[in-house]
């Protein structure tokens, strides 16, 4: 049985087939009788280990078909047809959005070159629930999307349920998409799955890292400029090379002194929400600072996430609340642009990519000042940060048929041509090629682009598991993190954190991606 | 004012400035239920930063209508909601209606079990019944309008037999017998005799089930796909603007627009709903 | 002014056995009449057959497969099916996190459906007699509103509308000088503030549940009530409650049911924040279930909750039975 599913995973409508029955067998099968239904799943998971095995299986380059359609179109297969193609991206993400909007700029290219017609009709939905979107469909080996946008995190999932085309594979055969990326960074997040195995399966469309919104007016009115001089006996800072050097601690002063509630104006605004990632992500630099939040070659959690310097960490990002509006506990991307824009904070944590919006549609166009993210004394007396990495690769749904794989592999050799690149760029994006990055007055195009450039430099920034598990990892942490920050008093900050090392290193226990046990005196933590 | 014939004592209503204060009383309660509301549909003629600034008074700008019809997606999420919630309420009171008269008039030894199962659909967490109907959809291919259309009618069929027993209990079977003596068929006695005496029934079933599949958002959310996707969806998932913060003024405006159908239901229809939710044993004033 | 002819009324209606308002839509009323002779009982069950398919098709299976999943461990993205035995369900003992989001939903639900009620008697009756008010028609349609906006639209705007910084009501209590307060991220107010906005949304529900089941009361009694000078109490007792409560507990129970439920709401209010103080059972499921994707355990979740639910149910019904038959 599993030998001939191996067999069949080659053959993509074959591999459809498999699925459906696999799932006619895991679903109606068990309807009929959960004993018989034991057997029945018994045989179906044949087709997870099917997928797994071709992950280790190089494509030999030598022998590809010249009508492979991983080569995409060529002058004669595609003439005179019609294609309509499935993007799936991240609703009111202007990045992930922008591939749809230049894509009649792809279709008039490949009319051209190519001869065929296409469009495009798009599935979109936030970051919280594209992956959702999608896997119900991917699933059932649907090819209703054809490329998909994947944040770093979900691209285990995608490549262990093998629904998504390896980039490697796609590499192997078209070495002119292999680009040569700015940091190492690249391709840690949004390419390699599993970490460190250098196989890579995602194509990067948006980098993104994070960085501090501030008000550029503000720091330079004189009023402010002599009040904080008197209060603080230093200069007010403005420009990016004062702040670039400057830790939170050194902020601090910059945010209570602009913190003026009867104003209704306030130091800071950062993300302490429950949705997606948004707490995680804004807390991660200072966990970083002290260590990694779990151990990727043993997969322990336990005595990472919960160090005693982590516990302090946190603590501290959630006391800097005393600087921000009320209800900072539901702060997410959005918040940040809103609290902004209608001029309620002084400055905001912010994901750099979404600088475009920042400025409130020109409103306060020329008066704002994005720096990196802040910095930290290190262990060893350094001052340095690691950000968090934000941004997205392409995955390609594997259950595309040959023209849709085509169109699929013209589209990204067109994406990454300089002429899309910079309608990209014009429409919001930014760069990730090393030559990009590096080309000369990219960090004048924005004003957000050399923060955004020194948090790509090489261990600058740090992305998290790319777990199957990550939904529900994240989801724990979430939870008990918001938890905290709406009730710092009610909790101590290190047992939160056993609390989610705990439940996270269960999960991973689950399965099988640690053996390490939990320690029996944490067994059976609670929050509460 | 005379008194209503129905109407308690206690409103002797030969007191005018008594009367008018009761009115007024009720049209405070209403707009008191409404205000939030209103202050949507206000939202809807804002500017984002007349939203946030909560502004009392302000300019009205269309733009935020004109937005609206300017997505194609949410045109089609229009048309979808209209075409997925009429079609399958239709669908549902047309099998309901011959079902409830078997009820009603067979009493079968088992009619309080099946009444009893069928409402027990409404019981099951959305999301539990959302897991097996994501795998057999998947399984059949059916996550599409056609499956939609199936899935919703069979969301509305439940209530529908419940009022439609009700109201067809409430005609006497004399009207069957004395039709079926004169030599009229059984479905002539269903159709003709029958269904215009529950007539309020059939509305209010329509209308009550109408406003659940509407507004129906968890299963469209986890196992639609292109071509179910309705409004609810739209707002949910396009909470966000080009910017990447929510757009609160596109929301507003799709939102209201969203409500005139609903309203404009209940505003019609308002004394078949009133009467519909007697199941059929209305004999007093509502 | 609502002048819509209907069709229904008693006076039309040849009194008959039938029609007694106490003894609708449960349990056969009587004998076999005279006409059985007419009567085929497998054209009734063809009758019955389309209603029947819909819900074998779409409820029975859906429920039986759901309850095989309940045995098997399967997440979406992480593999297929594994028969796990009875795993899921001595998980489910051991979830703090759900019973948390269990107690947490019962609590919610029997206040939301207490004030729900009470407030909904309460205008309904208010609202009781006022057919030559002037715009009543449209006062009701405002009225009922709330119950037909799309939840997930109430919900978003609630929270703009609770904002600190954005919030028309901190705005508002800002004016009269009150330190603006964090209705849903603070742990002290979110549940109540989510439990305002289910009250707001589905009183409305009860006010028409209400008004049906007074519609429901004959005028005739209520004429006899007035001749025998009953008061408030007694008419209430003796007149309106056995007339109405049927349509009165089955608002009840469907408002009990879906506020059980509640998954729409908190998704777009609090997302179950902040920290699980609104996450409720409903929401947690559908985070298990669509979130995490773990398919297997939300079945055998969703089955525990369907067996409480119709034990509810049935109980609940149980009793209404037994107060109908005294």
């Amino acid at each position: 049985m599993t030998a001939t599913e191996n067999e069949a995973t080659t053959e993509e409508s074959n591999e459809t087939l498999v699925s459906r029955r696999s799932l006619f067998r895991g679903g109606l099968g068990l309807g009929a009788g959960v004993a018989l239904g034991g057997v029945l799943a018994a045989c179906s998971s044949g087709d997870g280990s099917a997928g797994g095995s071709n992950g280790d299986d190089p494509i030999d380059v030598d022998n590809v078909d010249a009508e492979d359609p991983l080569r995409g179109s060529n002058e004669t297969n595609m003439q005179g047809k019609t294609v309509e193609m499935g993007f799936a991206v991240l609703a009111g993400w202007p990045p992930s959005q922008a591939a749809v909007e230049l894509y009649p700029e792809f279709a008039k290219y490949a009319k051209e070159k190519f001869g065929y017609t296409t469009t495009v009709k798009k599935t979109e939905a936030g970051f919280d629930k594209l992956f959702q979107q999608l896997a119900p469909g991917l699933s059932s080996g649907s090819q209703e999307n054809n490329i998909m946008i994947s944040d770093s995190q979900w691209l285990g999932a995608f490549a262990e349920r093998d629904w998504i085309v390896r980039a490697e594979d796609v590499y192997a055969i078209n070495p002119d998409l292999d680009l040569d990326p700015y940091s190492s960074l690249v391709r840690k997040t949004y390419q390699e799955y599993p970490d460190g195995s250098g196989t890579r399966w995602g194509f990067p469309q948006m980098p993104d890292t994070q960085g501090l919104f501030m008000r550029l007016d503000m720091l330079e009115d004189e009023a402010n400029q002599t009040a904080f001089e008197e209060q603080y006996g230093k200069k007010l800072p403005t420009t990016y090379e004062e702040f670039e050097p400057m830790t939170m601690v050194e902020y601090e002063e910059i945010f209570e002194f602009f913190n003026r509630p009867e104003e209704g104006m306030h130091g800071t605004a950062m993300m302490y929400g429950k949705d997606y990632d948004s707490f995680s992500c804004a807390y991660h630099p200072y966990a970083y600072t002290t260590g990694d939040i779990w151990n990727p070659e043993t997969g322990e959690v336990i005595g990472f996430l919960n160090t005693d310097d982590h516990a302090t960490a946190l603590e501290y990002f959630v006391s800097l609340q005393k600087y921000q509006p009320p209800g900072s506990e539901a702060n997410g991307i959005g918040t940040m642009i809103d609290l902004f824009t209608e001029e309620k904070v002084f400055s905001a944590m912010q994901w750099l990519a979404v600088g475009l919006a920042m400025d409130g549609d020109g409103k306060l166009e020329g008066k704002i000042l994005a720096v990196p993210h802040p910095k930290f004394e290190f262990p060893d007396g350094s001052i340095d940060v690691i950000g968090a990495m934000g941004g997205q690769p392409w995955v390609i749904n594997k259950f595309n048929d040959d023209d849709h794989m085509r169109v699929a592999i013209d589209f990204l050799r067109w994406w990454y041509s300089d002429d899309a690149q910079a309608k990209f760029e014009d429409a919001g994006g930014l760069p990730w090629t090393a030559d990009k990055v590096n080309a000369e007055g990219f960090e004048d195009s924005k004003y957000y682009a050399r923060a955004f450039k020194e948090m790509l430099g090489e261990d600058k920034s740090r992305d998290f598991w790319h777990l199957p598990q990550y939904a529900e990892l994240l989801a724990i942490q979430q939870e008990a993190y918001n938890k905290y920050a709406a009730d710092p008093d009610a909790f101590d900050p290190k047992r939160v954190l056993d609390f989610i090392a705990v439940k996270q290193q269960e999960i991973l226990l689950d399965n099988g991606v640690t053996d390490v046990a939990i320690p029996d005196e944490l067994k059976d933590i609670t929050l509460e | 004012m005379t008194k209503p014939m129905t109407a308690p004592t206690r409103r002797s209503g030969k007191d005018t400035a008594k009367t008018a204060g009761y009115y007024s009383l009720l049209w405070v309660v209403a707009i008191l239920f409404f205000l939030p509301i209103l202050w949507i549909v206000m939202a809807a003629f804002k500017s984002n930063t007349a939203i946030l600034n909560t502004d009392y008074l302000f300019t009205p700008t269309l733009d935020n209508i004109k937005s609206v019809f300017d997505r194609p997606n949410v045109t089609s999420q229009f048309i979808s909601s209209l075409y997925l919630s009429i079609g399958s309420v239709i669908l549902a009171v047309a099998v309901s209606f011959p079902a409830a008269y078997a009820f009603s008039r067979w009493k079968f030894a088992y009619t309080d079990f099946l009444m009893f199962l069928l409402l027990s659909t409404r019981m099951v967490p959305a999301a539990a019944a959302i897991v097996p109907m994501l795998l057999m959809f998947n399984l059949f291919g059916l996550r599409n309008p056609f499956g939609f259309f199936l899935l919703y009618t069979s969301f509305s069929i439940p209530f529908s037999v419940w009022i439609l027993k009700g109201f067809i209990d409430g005609v006497s079977e004399r009207f069957d017998e004395t039709a079926m003596v004169n030599g009229a068929s059984r479905l002539h006695v269903m159709f003709k005799v029958v269904l215009p005496q529950v007539k309020p029934g059939l509305v209010a079933a329509f209308i009550f089930n109408l406003i659940f599949v509407w507004n129906e958002y968890l299963f469209n959310f986890s196992i639609g796909s292109e071509g179910v996707r309705n409004v609810p969806y739209g707002i949910a998932n396009g909470l966000v603007d080009s910017g990447g913060n929510v757009d609160w003024g596109f929301l507003a405006a799709m939102s209201s627009l969203y409500l005139i159908v609903p309203m404009l239901m209940i505003f019609l229809f308002q004394r078949y709903l009133l009467v519909g939710m007697t199941f059929g044993t209305v004999r007093g004033d509502v | 002014m609502t002048t819509t002819p209907i069709s229904t009324s008693d006076t039309e209606l040849p009194a008959g056995p039938g029609a007694t308002a106490s003894n609708k839509t449960k349990s056969p009323k009587k004998s076999k009449s005279s006409a059985s002779g007419h009567r085929s009982p497998w054209f009734g069950r063809s009758l019955l057959a389309p209603v029947l398919a819909f819900f074998i098709a779409l409820n029975v299976i859906p429920t039986v497969w759901m309850i095989g999943l309940g045995f098997y461990k399967y997440t979406l993205n992480l593999g297929d099916p594994r028969y796990v035995g009875t795993d899921n369900f001595t998980d489910i003992f051991t979830d703090q996190e759900l019973w948390g989001a269990f107690s947490r939903t019962l609590i919610f639900m029997v206040s939301a459906v207490g004030i729900e009620v009470s407030l909904g008697a309460a205008i309904g009756f208010l609202f009781w007699g006022s057919s030559k008010m002037p715009g009543r028609r449209l006062a009701l349609t405002l009225m009922f509103a709330p119950m037909v906006m799309a939840p997930i639209a109430s919900g978003q705007f609630w929270k703009l509308i609770y904002e600190p910084s954005f919030g028309v009501i901190n705005d508002l209590l800002g004016k009269v000088g009150v330190d603006p307060i964090s209705f849903l991220t603070d742990p002290d107010w979110a549940f109540r503030a989510v439990l305002f906005v289910d009250v707001w949304m589905w009183t409305p529900f009860m006010i028409l549940m209400t008004l049906a089941a007074l519609g429901s009361v004959p005028s005739a009694e209520l004429e006899a009530a007035e001749i025998d000078r009953l008061n408030s109490f007694e008419r209430i007792r003796y007149v309106i409650w056995p007339n109405g409560k049927f349509i009165l507990m089955l608002g009840v129970l469907l408002r009990t049911i879906d506020a059980f439920k509640t998954t729409d709401l908190v998704q777009t209010m609090t997302e179950g924040g902040p920290g699980d103080s609104t996450e409720f059972v409903g929401f947690a499921l559908f985070r298990q279930a669509f979130n995490s994707l773990n398919l297997g355990y939300s079945s055998a979740v969703a089955l525990v909750l369907l067996i409480i639910a119709i034990a509810f149910t049935s109980i609940y019904l149980y009793v209404l039975n037994l107060s109908r038959s005294k």
